[in-house]
């Protein structure tokens, strides 16, 4: 009797512990990202950062100069240059991180083929009580962009940091065949 | 009799893994609060003249408020205003490396922060406004090698702020081996 009560401690504590590491929630999730979402006609703010999207463009070919040589970028699939406002509310903070979720899921971070493009949002530094404009650059293939999701966050793969989304309408005209986004470095 | 002591010992044994655990739990969680306290700025002297801190008397040597076209001629769009300001720091000892992850930001009274221009931005920015002079170095660079004892430096960093915060702005230097403790000057910039 007694050996039946100690195997049945065991498998009793055994039960306890197997029930406590499944419902643990995971390291990566405890210390994840703040997320803040909304849609594309709201000002979605977190504690720290605001996000409102101005204006959407996909295109085929974007140009632009830069130190005085023209830019000419084509891609097979689609430009998508995303016009946003920004604001830090705490503290001065870059915005290194945004990303495009596509209609399949698959993230997109902005393209480092255009990141010499004026005004572009991932050379600039939030501070606070000055709202900043400027754009985001994606390349992806064009049935993703039936479906977007905008992610931005001071860095990837915050961890205990806002993270703000967006969820875009979907793009319904044609792309265009050329985008001029004007100069830089001039 | 010797059964009854083992049969204790295993009791003992097994009451004492709960205590053990608390106090891991304990220790780590001391860790992790004296970790943070080395990362905020919660002790803070605040001083309109000097201030004795990190090995250094610190005082404001230099405030600049550039962009309404009164400091010089440019005038920014909007709210958008840049602060230079120099810092003047004298040696009273061997600093070594006690300025090591040297903060310096610009505070308001309602706890916004803005931080210093990156150092080539900065640079560039010193150029255009004194083309003859070689460029002040920020806090972090200075602070690999700092004064010695004796001996003043002048520490020079530049933010840009909006207009509606210049009357409330304060400046706060740490370093990271006395944090939570830091130092406070108000700017007492009146931008009207």
């Amino acid at each position: 009797m007694r050996h039946v009560m100690r195997i049945l401690a065991i498998v009793f504590a055994a039960l306890v512990l197997a029930a406590l590491q499944s419902t643990t929630p995971p390291y990566a999730m405890l210390t994840g990202p703040i997320r803040t979402a909304g849609h594309q006609s709201d000002t979605v703010a977190s504690a720290t950062l605001s996000l409102a999207i101005e204006d959407i463009s996909n295109a085929r070919t974007i140009e632009y100069e830069h130190f005085g040589k023209a830019m000419k970028l084509e891609t097979s699939g689609v430009w998508v240059v995303i016009d946003a406002r920004l604001q830090a509310f705490r503290q001065t903070m870059p915005i290194r991180a945004a990303t495009l979720v596509g209609a399949s899921g698959r993230c997109y971070r902005q393209s480092e083929r255009a990141a010499g493009a004026p005004d572009s949002l991932a050379a600039k530094t939030l501070q606070p009580g000055l709202p900043t404009t400027g754009i985001f650059i994606f390349e992806l293939p064009e049935d993703e962009t039936t479906d977007m999701t905008l992610v931005v966050s001071e860095q990837y793969d915050p961890q205990l940091q806002d993270e703000v989304s967006v969820k875009l309408d979907p793009l319904v005209a044609a792309p265009q065949d050329q985008l001029d986004l004007g100069l830089n470095g001039d | 009799m010797a059964i009854d002591r083992e049969h204790k010992k295993r009791l003992f044994a097994l009451a004492s893994l709960p205590v053990l655990v608390v106090v891991a739990v304990l220790i780590n969680a001391a860790r992790n609060i004296d970790d943070y306290r080395h990362r905020i700025e919660a002790d803070i002297s605040k001083s309109d003249a000097a201030l004795d801190y990190a090995g250094a008397t610190w005082s404001l040597s230099q405030i600049r408020l550039i962009g309404d076209g009164r400091d010089t001629e440019v005038r920014f769009p909007g709210e958008m205003r840049l602060i230079i300001v120099r810092l003047s720091a004298t040696a009273i000892e061997q600093i070594g490396e006690g300025w090591g992850q040297c903060e310096v930001g610009l505070v308001d009274g309602t706890g916004r922060r803005w931080l210093p221009l990156d150092v080539v931005l900065s640079h560039d920015i010193s150029r255009d406004l004194a083309p003859a002079d070689e460029p002040l170095d920020g806090c972090g660079i200075t602070s690999l090698n700092p004064p010695a004892p004796g001996a003043t430096t002048i520490v020079e960093e530049k933010f840009v702020v909006p207009e509606s915060a210049v009357a409330s702005l304060s400046l706060r230097l740490s370093v990271g081996p006395l944090r939570p403790a830091a130092i406070a000057f108000p700017l007492g910039l009146d931008h009207s």
